[in-house]
Parts: structure tokens; sequence; C-alpha cells
């Protein structure tokens, strides 16, 4: 097992400079650069944009740039951010933390939801509750979140008109004046702000994990050994979840790796939406403005993560899966 | 005795001290009366980007942080009624006969918000630094006349002379830059060079370590989310209004970020953000209805101001690839014809929703002191523009229906401009339309911004596109015209990259455009803009379409906004030192 892992973490090495330099050569390939803005400036003059270029090591050849890029990372440096004039990393982090705030509660929530959903459809298929899941699925599937960000926030507007009752706020992440509140306060600020955001990334997520979770069940509940089981006379309840469940569960333990790097790429374009001071708008201008080092850093954090969360993810599959073995 | 002499000499001491003749802000500036006004409260306001840093000498983005802190700070300032230069941080100024020094009596009893006096030497810092090349300060450039640069001196403490190498009609704007406290980063600057300078007052600074020496302090900062500004009390002792109340009146200002604009209308519509400039009919419309139902307590100024920008088309000059295009374009009739095929008014009622002023020449509209209504303007009329073309030899059709020359050639271009301006890409589609009314064919692309800006700034004999649609922002009121615009050498002078005037009207809009630059007197300069419109008309350089206008709207818990007439783009909707909150 240890030489399996080690084996693993050899190959990572080549796939880690693979991508990165991938990366890395795609965001150069865009045209013009992060002073292209300001070429169009009446007021700023060519020398000075030269100058600049020069300093931020714009104008030499992208292998020589990807080579010092490297060698920061290597030594544990994302690099510099132009816009943010500081290390990419702290303009970073307090992004992706706000992120967690919704991404976590909702990859819970939606784990919690959509796997009972799904056993559910399997157990009781082509029933009335089946049916009104699906048709609910298929409509969380067709809306997509910024757009129903979008009625949320009408809906808001529409009750504060009629009734004059704030019951969530319309976009934000924490009220006016939050920084005078005492700790319970801001938390229970925070948390209300949260609603709607996971409400909106959740939806359609459970939407569409619900289906594939109960496609596999009812796959799973139409083997051999399911039938086996059932002619041995054991309980309906251990038949489901001991014998089915167990089975149905192994592609998503397969895909837990993408869970890590989804931890921290966001919540998507809700957060734009609803001006949630997330990774994803900071993100958004930072490709907008060709802030090299801020997009090339965020891929690898992305990359690493990605990476860890692919080996975890193969090792918890021996766990669940006493088929494989990797001796 | 004694106790009488010792008292009158604390007295004089004390007068000493408060002698600061404080600056007293004009009751014309805003509606509110000073016996109306109340103090405290907090605005709020939202913007669409986030900040970048605290730091004054490397921020480069518009509406930034050390901007907010500093306000209006400065030497002079602008009077909004007049737009003349008056003085502010400075008592008074005095020209030299030559008219190439300024020197700045300082105002005594200025404090930074920590308490130390604002001198002299904060100015020659800050200019130091931000002429430093290796800083790298957006503010470089302004610090120097046709590469020449402007030099400061300290004569003492309160004294400060401003050296030109000409004669320059922006010499107060120069002047008007922000000081920033030399006790800060003066002793990091000689330390650490331009090094420590970049490495400070990032936004992971604690804010109580941000000294201001204008309205405004920070409270608190959360990353993408929103800044508070608390009142600089500071400054208050030196700004005051006409009953003597000490400046802003406000305690705070509250600035979140909101990256997009329909949720900036639904926050002002629920009341939650005080100001808003929507900037579309669809967002007028809403804030109207909200108004007119009684759902929202407020006011929109619709139609206040053409917007400070322009919008042209512009064709290129250098095409020595094509002969045939190249000769085409460099010809006034072909451009006049063409300025006669835009159709401005329907640009403003399809892309504006009827809310939009036309455009004829480089002085926006706005700059109602520098546009010469004299000017001809070659509007829409494609009957004159079919003449015009037939006169230039395209009579014939071929059998698509476009105008071809005697030779057969086909009256074609390609037109790009950069995707994703839905506004843009709209009025390029009106333009192939009317082209291909009279029979000229126009190929329209959306192109990606930065390859639109890399072939509008090539320089050679031959450059890679035909015609673009494309805006300028930035022109001043001093001298609305670019510097880096009109003369032939130009970076910007997009038309014609050669490197040189290929016709001689340029060579006059060159020579007038330095002429009014070193002219001081404003009549004279306003004189020698109207001329260079005249010419411009004339020569037709670029064809200007149309602009949105500038519609603030505000919650009406606010007080003390601008009177009416000085409600603009360039001027704004309000002082926010002078505004208050109602209720």
């Amino acid at each position: 097992m240890t030489a399996y892992i080690l084996r693993r973490i050899l190959y990572l090495i080549p796939t880690f400079f693979g991508a990165t330099f991938l990366a890395f050569l795609i965001i150069q390939l865009a045209p013009g650069d992060y002073l292209t803005q300001l070429e169009l400036d009446p007021k700023v003059t060519p020398e000075t944009i030269a100058r600049l270029r020069s300093q931020f090591g714009l104008d030499r050849p992208i292998h020589e740039q990807y080579l010092l890029w490297m060698h920061n990372l290597l030594h544990l440096n994302l690099g510099y951010s132009f816009a943010y004039q500081a290390p990419v990393l702290d303009v970073i982090w307090p992004r992706v933390v706000n992120s967690m705030v919704i991404v976590v509660p909702s990859t819970l929530l939606l784990f919690l939801v959509a796997i009972p959903v799904g056993v559910y459809g399997a157990l009781r298929q082509y029933s009335v509750g089946d049916r009104v899941i699906s048709f609910l699925a298929y409509i969380g599937l067709a809306i997509p979140n910024f757009f129903l960000a979008l009625i949320f926030m009408y809906l808001i507007l529409q009750v504060y008109f009629r009734t004059g009752v704030m019951v969530f706020p319309v976009s934000g992440m924490t009220s006016s004046g939050f920084e005078q509140f005492d700790s319970w306060k801001k938390i229970l600020d925070i948390a209300w702000h949260a609603v709607i955001p996971i409400i909106v990334v959740t939806t359609s997520d459970i939407a569409g994990f619900s289906r594939v979770m109960r496609g596999q069940m009812l796959e799973v509940l139409s083997q051999d050994y399911i039938r086996t089981a059932r002619a041995k006379g054991l309980a309906e309840r251990v038949v489901v979840y001991k014998h089915a469940l167990r089975n149905a569960v192994i592609p998503f333990v397969a895909n837990i790796g993408g869970i890590l790097p989804g931890l921290i790429s966001g919540a998507g374009l809700v957060e734009v939406v609803m001006a949630w001071p997330g990774i994803t708008p900071l993100l958004l201008d930072s490709l907008q403005q060709q802030d090299l080092y801020m997009v090339a850093g965020f891929l690898t954090i992305g990359l690493v993560l990605l990476m860890v969360g692919n080996l975890l993810s193969d090792l918890l599959l021996t766990w669940v899966d006493p088929r494989i073995r990797y001796e | 005795m004694r106790r009488a002499l010792a008292a009158l000499v604390g007295f004089i001491a004390l007068a000493g001290v408060a002698s600061a003749q404080p600056f007293v802000w004009p009751q014309k500036w805003t509606v509110a009366k000073p016996s109306e006004v109340k103090r405290g409260g907090t605005i709020r306001e939202a913007v669409i980007s986030d900040y970048r840093t605290f730091n004054p000498f490397i921020t480069a983005e518009a509406g930034n942080v050390p901007s907010l802190l500093a306000g209006p700070i400065g030497l002079v300032r602008r009077d909004p009624t007049t737009g003349d230069w008056i003085p502010y941080m400075a008592e008074s100024w005095s020209v030299s006969p030559n008219k190439l020094e300024i020197t700045f009596k300082i105002r005594r009893g200025m404090k930074w918000s920590d308490g130390q006096p604002i001198t002299a030497d904060d100015w020659i810092m800050t200019w130091r630094i931000h002429t430093d090349k290796a800083v790298g300060s957006n503010s470089y450039d302004s610090f120097f006349i046709d590469g020449k640069p402007i030099t400061l001196r300290k004569i003492d403490d309160y004294t400060i002379r401003f050296i030109y190498p000409k004669t320059d009609a922006e010499a107060f704007a120069v002047a008007s830059f922000a000081p920033w406290p030399a006790h800060i980063f003066g002793p990091v600057y000689q330390r650490e060079g331009a090094e420590g300078i970049k490495k400070m007052w990032t936004l992971n600074e604690k804010p109580e370590n941000i000294v201001s020496g204008g309205p405004w302090l920070i409270e608190s900062y959360r990353p993408g989310e929103r800044l508070v500004l608390k009142r600089n009390p500071a400054f208050g002792e030196w700004n005051k209004d006409e009953a003597g109340n000490p400046l802003p009146y406000l305690d705070r200002r509250e600035i979140r970020i909101v990256k997009d604009t329909n949720a900036q209308l639904a926050e002002f519509l629920a009341g939650n953000i005080d100001l808003m400039a929507p900037a579309t009919v669809d967002h007028i419309s809403q804030i109207r209805q909200a108004i007119q139902q009684g759902r929202l307590d407020a006011t929109i100024k619709v139609n206040a101001s053409p917007v400070a920008s322009s919008q042209f088309m512009v064709f290129n000059w250098n095409k020595a690839s094509d002969p045939f295009k190249q000769s085409l374009f460099r010809s006034d009739k072909f451009r006049r014809a063409m300025s006669h095929i835009v159709n401005r008014q329907a640009v403003i009622d399809i892309v504006y929703g009827g809310l939009g002023t036309p455009m004829y020449s480089s002085v926006y509209p706005v700059l109602t002191q520098w546009v010469n209504p004299k000017v001809p303007k070659y509007e829409y009329n494609l009957q004159q523009a079919a003449k015009l073309l037939a006169e230039l030899g395209f009579t014939k059709k071929d059998r698509d229906g476009y105008l071809v020359d005697s030779k057969g050639r086909r009256l074609e271009f390609n037109l790009s401009t950069n995707a994703g301006n839905v506004q843009r890409e709209q009025i390029a589609k009106l333009i192939v339309d009317e082209a291909k009314k009279v029979g000229v064919k126009v190929n329209f692309t959306a192109i990606d911004f930065n390859t639109l800006v890399g072939q509008l700034l090539s320089s050679g004999p031959d450059r890679p596109f035909d015609a673009i649609i494309i805006g300028l922002t930035g022109g001043g009121l001093d001298w609305p015209f670019g510097s880096n615009v009109v003369p032939c050498k130009g970076n910007l002078h997009m038309w014609n990259k050669s490197g040189q005037c290929l016709d001689p009207r340029e060579t006059q809009l060159d020579a007038l455009y330095s002429r009014g630059r070193t002219e001081l007197d404003f009549k004279k300069r306003v004189e020698i803009g109207y001329r260079m419109q005249e010419i411009e008309a004339q020569l037709l350089p670029v064809i200007y379409i149309a602009g949105p206008n500038y519609h603030p709207a505000w919650n009406n818990r606010l007080g003390g906004e601008h009177p009416d007439a000085i409600i603009s783009s360039i001027w704004g909707q309000r002082q926010l030192e002078l505004t208050f909150i109602k209720k």
C-alpha cells in the first residue's frame, strides 16, 4: 500500500509540470496583457507602459516567465498580483474563506438531501412521489444558477414592497453596521445572508446528483446478488442499505476527488449576482484584466487539490469496495 | 497685571494655533442651508469593482481608496460653479513674470489625521515618490510636459514653488495633486527606496496605520465586500461651512462592492444604498416607477448632462498593402460621406433608449465652455452621402447592389469593435444597415478588446484594420484636447500612425495643440480650441457618433446635493463633504 502511494505521488510530478505549463501557456496565448487596458488612456505615455511591462517581466519570452514562476512556486511563492501589487495568496485566501461559507454547507446539504431523494426515487420508481421529485429535478437542472438568484432577488423585493419586511437580504454577505455587532450577531447575520445563495447553489446540484443516485440505485437493485440476498430472506432494510446502497455509492466515492478543489473554486456566478465577496468575482476580474499570476496561481492551487483529492478517493475506494486492491 | 499679561500671552499663543484660516465651503455648492443641516449618520454607496490597495503611489484603478481618503485635497481645487481654480490648501499663489514658476503659500494649521502638521515637505516627498520610475506610479506622466520634468522646490515650511519647463495650460491641474504624509513615507523611502514604498499600505495594513489629510479615514475593510470610511476630525479643523461648522457632516461612508448592476439596482430600490447612476433605460424606468408608485422615496435627474467621453468610428490611413482603400480612407470627401450615413438620432433612440447626445467634435458635449457651436455638422443625410461618393467616382452599382468605381472596384470595408460592448455592437449594426442603403458594403465583426487595441495602436505604413468603433475618456477642463491624440506622433493618433503628418490640416492641428497647451489665458485658449474644432470638422480625422447621458439618482434621506445647474457628469450630483442625512 505504501509503495502504491509513493508511486502515485511520483506520477503526480510530471502531471503537475505538464498541467501548470499548459495553464500558463493558454493564459499567455490570449491577445494582449495586463497593460493593454492602459494603452487607451490618453494620459499614459507609451514609454511608461513599456517601463511597466519590463518591471512586470511581461516583455520576456514565455518560457523564461514560466521558469521564473516555477522557481518561485517551488519556494511556495505563488507570485505577485499585478492589479493588487500583493502576493497572490494574500489576495485569494480571504475570498476563498468567504466562498466556503456557501460551498461547505451546500456540499453537506447536497449529500444529505440528494442521496435519500435518489434512493427514494429508486425504491418507489414511478410512484407519485418519484414523479413529483423527477419533475422538480428537471426544473432544477434547467434553470441556470444566476437566473435563479435573480428570481429570488425579485421575489424578495416584491415581498418587501408589499409588506415592508425584508425576509432575506437582497445581496451581500453582511449587513450595514456589521463591524459594530457582537460575535453572535455577526454569525447570525452571515447565516441570514447565506441562506439564499446556499439554496440557489444546492438546488441545481441536488437535481443532477439525485438523478444519478436514482439511476445507480436502480441498476444495483436489479443485480443478481440483490435477488440472492432477498432469497436468503434478509430484511428489506438490510438489502437496501447494506447491499445495494453501499455498491451504488461507489461512483460517488470515486468522484470525491473533485470535491476538494470544488471547495476553493467558489459558488460560481451566484457570487457575482448576489454580491457575495467570494472567489468567483475576483477570478473573473483577474481573467478580464489578464492578471497573469493571479489566474495561474489560483489554477495551481486547484490543480494540487485535485491531485490530492484523486489520490484520497482512490484510497477511499479500497475501503468501500473490497474488490479493489492496490497490492 | 502680571496675571492679565500671562492671560494675554496665553491668548496670543492660542490665537497663533487657531489662526489657521479655515477654508469656507461656499453656500452656492449645495442646495441646503447651514440651518437645515444635521450632523452624523452614514451614507451607503455601492461600487462595481473591488479595491486593490491603500497605497497612493501604486494605485491604478478609478475611484481607488487613496483618492477617496484624500477627497478634494490639493494646493488648489476647482469651483464647480465656475470651473475656475481656487486656492485650497494654499492660501494664495503668485506667478513669476515669465509664467514658468508658481509659488504657493501653504495654509497654516492643517494637520494629518495623526496630528502632525501638513507642510511643504509633504508635497516634496509625494512628488519625489510619484516621479521615481521604480515605484511605477500612475501619476508619473502628469509631472512631465513633453518629456521634460516639472520640479518642486521647498522655499520654507509653508511656501512651495512649482517650476515648469514651459508655460502650461494645465499648470494648476498639476499642482492640485493630493499630498501624502512625508513623516510616514519619507523614512521608508530613504531606507528601502521604491521597493519599500511598494510594500506599504497594502489591503492587509491595519486601518489605524493609514494616515490621511483628507475628509475620510479607513474604519474597516472586508475584502471584496465593504469599505467603511469615517470622518477625519483633523480635516474639519480647517474645512467649515458658512456657519462655521466643521465638515464633513457625515460620520461614515459605507461603500459596498456590488459587481452586478442589477444587484445594485435592487439594493437601491430596496433603500439599502443611497446613490446610484443608472446607465440603462431599463434601470432608469424601474427607478422612476418605484418613485411614482411610492415604493421608494428618491430623486432621479434624467438627462442631467452628457457623459464626459467620446465615441467614434476611425478609418485607417496606413494601408500600404491596399492602395485603393488607403486612398479612400485618406479622402476627406469619403469620411464626410461616412459621417452622413451615421444616423445619430437612431443610435440615441435605439441604443440609449432616447437618453443620449449626438457628437460632432472631439470636445465632449458636456464641456459646454469649449464646444464651438458654429462648427459645421455632417448630419445623417443619405442623399448627400451618395452625392459625395459619386464625386469620388462611385456611380454604378454591381449585381449585389453595391457601388463600384470605373474599374469595377467595390466600395467595401471591414468594421470592428470590442466584443461584449453591446452598445457599440448595436451602433455598428446600425452603420452597416445605413451604409447598405447607399451601396456601401460594411463587414462588421466584434473582436476581443485587447486584439482591437493592438490593431488600433499598431504603427507603420501598413496597419491591420479598416475601421474601428471605439471611445476615449479623460479630456480635461483646462485643455480638452489629448496630448497623445492630436499630435501626429501621438500614440493615440489612431487614424494615422505613420509617425508623421500626412494632411496639412494635421500639421495645423498639431501646431495649434502646442499653442493652446502653452497658452495661459483661458479666453485665448478657448479661441484656439474653437479654431481646432473648425479644422477638425473639415478634416474629420474620426467620425463622432453619440454617447449616453448621465442620470444621477439618490435616496431622499440625503440632503445637500448640488444645485441643478452644476449637476453634471463632471461635477457629479453632490459634494460628499456637504452631504447630510435628513432623516
